[in-house]
């Protein structure tokens, strides 16, 4: 029996990195201190696994790589997409794959938080790290967020539960407002729960920057909150003595999108007249952050990267996966990591169905039944290590917990097996 | 009469998004009877459920101008009388439309959807991907 301390969770972007993985025999059979995701991860990471094919075929990896290459390296526009679920290495090789084939890198943060970066890169960020949310903060807000239910130890480790450098009581030194479109659990674990109208956030958001301000509501009410809720919020912002406002997808999927992010931002600036205050996207998968850093440091953009023309360009709208399919732009891909199939709307996903596509995943999904290639991989932070990003940009090291079965081997090394072939097929010299 | 047209129907605005029993599912694997489980259905405000007269579990059809798609309902006391939740998944991804508007993000909260009582079965995994391959 081996038993691993402080592992980091490969789920979403809290890392939590306290988890103790108990193995016998290669087989893990004791999960402590996971949220019930993690804990269905680590505990089911065999079951459903992918095999390797082509054409529905069982395949060698070698057949399956030359074939992945051969696809790829004969598109006019090929996609590489997903990367939110692996480690930064393998990131940076699918950007390099990209460059490579003179294709689209993207991921998924494009229907995740793009449009929290796009509203950033108009008007910059207050940000902070968890620890000093643990450490400082007496008010936190979560917008359209519900880690009740996705960030499931958000609340214990980081924003409401734990006792802080400043904030010695915990829980009772914290008072935490929900807003949100509906009643979530997240709204019952709150002080104050604040239901906002579905599309109503940007309203809202502008209505208490006003309120900061000093400014007297003329309106009864805004996206259906009482002018008096909006005004007493006002004043318990500017009464905290640090503030965080965590916002989810509510505001970034919803009716403004980027939009809702620069209101949010806005109110986030007017409230640093008065005290400090702080705002954090509620990154969803683990390394997602990681996926737009990398992304970043290698091209300049952090996600819908171009290399048609040699040099990297930027444009979300255009070089964004579900435009690019919905188009029928794309006309072949490569997945790392993800499962669009699943997660994009269904015209998307009829046309990723018409095209070539070569997916790297552990398990089967949507994704893999449509793929013309499978390759299994060693899973990140289960059967190998790796570097990912916390949701607020601290790197943390995976940790490799498990054998992989004999032949898996993580993404990166699958992906420069990929390029190597695919240079080989366009006439290079490595 | 055509029974059909005694069928109940609500408009509804639905928003999407992350339970923890679709994480666990996925967890599981995205061809586990957890996943489809906790991806085919639809919550519906007390209200709603009542004025469409159906049961906890009651197949109904919701329908938007992007698609349609059959899936059970459950009651959620969080919801206010028009709106209702989809976890993500394939089954909701059949009613939401591909248009980002320039950014790249589908709108996934706050489409217009009809919501109506129906005895067609719930598509499988493996009808939505038939689906999705549309005529050979």
């Amino acid at each position: 029996m081996v038993e691993h301390f402080d592992v980091v969770c490969p789920f979403c972007g809290c890392l939590c990195d306290d988890l103790e993985i108990t193995v016998e025999g290669g087989e893990i059979t004791g999960v402590k201190n996971a949220c019930a995701i993690s804990r269905s991860k680590f505990m089911n990471h065999g079951q459903n696994r992918l095999g390797l094919a082509v054409d529905g075929k069982e395949a060698s990896l070698e057949g399956a790589i030359e074939e992945a290459a051969a696809v790829l390296a004969g598109a006019k526009r090929p996609l590489v997409y997903g990367l939110s679920s692996t480690d930064c290495g393998a990131i940076g090789r699918a950007v390099e794959l990209a460059e490579v084939l003179g294709g689209v890198v993207d991921n998924t943060s494009s229907v995740c938080h793009g449009p929290t970066i796009l509203a950033l890169q108009q008007v910059g960020e207050s940000k902070t790290t968890l620890g000093e949310v643990k450490n400082r903060a007496d008010l936190v807000v979560f917008w359209g967020s519900n880690p009740t239910e996705a960030h499931m130890r958000h609340l214990i480790r980081y924003s409401a539960m734990p006792k802080g450098m400043y904030v010695p009581e915990g829980r009772k030194g914290r008072h935490i407002v929900a807003v949100d479109v509906r009643e979530t659990r997240m709204a019952r674990a709150a002080d104050e729960f604040i239901k906002v109208d579905q599309g109503g956030d940007f309203e809202l958001l502008l209505a208490l920057r006003a309120a900061v301000r000093g400014v007297k509501l003329k309106a009864e009410s805004v996206s259906g909150v009482p002018a008096e809720s909006i005004a007493g919020l006002a004043g318990r912002m500017k009464a905290a003595k640090v503030g965080i406002v965590f916002f989810g997808l509510g505001l970034t999927q919803s009716e403004g999108r980027h939009m809702n992010i620069d209101a949010a931002v806005g109110l986030v600036e007017e409230l640093n007249h008065h005290t400090k205050f702080l705002l954090s996207p509620m990154r969803g998968h683990f390394n997602v952050a990681g996926a737009n850093s990398v992304t970043t440091w290698q091209t300049g953009y952090p996600y819908a990267v171009d290399f048609a023309r040699g040099y990297p360009r930027y444009n979300p709208g255009e070089y964004t996966s579900v435009d690019l399919l919905a188009k029928g732009e794309a006309d072949a891909a490569i997945i790392i990591a993800s499962d669009p199939a699943a997660t994009f709307p269904a015209e998307a996903v009829r046309h990723l169905a018409k095209i070539p596509v070569v997916t790297l995943d552990q398990k089967l999904t949507p994704t893999t039944m449509l793929s013309r290639v499978t390759i299994p991989i060693a899973t990140a932070g289960v059967e190998a290590e790796g570097t990912a990003y916390r949701m607020d940009g601290v790197p943390l090291r995976l940790k490799k917990v498990l054998e992989p079965e004999e032949g898996l081997l993580p993404d990166e090394e699958v992906l420069e097996a990929i390029i190597g072939r695919v240079k080989t097929i366009k006439g290079e010299v490595e | 009469m055509n029974e059909e047209l005694l069928m109940p129907k609500i408009d509804v605005t639905i928003i999407s998004g992350r339970t923890a029993e679709q994480g666990a599912g996925l967890e599981e694997g995205k061809t586990s009877e957890r996943y489809a489980k906790s991806t085919s259905l639809i919550e519906l405000s007390p209200a709603d459920a009542e004025a469409l007269g159906i049961d906890e579990g009651g197949k109904v059809k919701v329908t938007t101008p992007h698609g349609a798609v059959v899936v059970y309902s459950r009651r959620s006391e969080g919801l206010d009388e028009g709106l209702a939740f989809l976890p993500y998944g394939p089954w909701a991804n059949q009613v939401f439309g591909a248009a980002t508007y320039g950014t790249g993000m589908p709108l996934y909260k706050g489409v217009e959807a009809e919501v109506e009582v129906c005895d067609e079965d719930v598509p499988s995994l493996g009808d939505l991907i038939d689906g999705f391959r549309g005529d050979p």
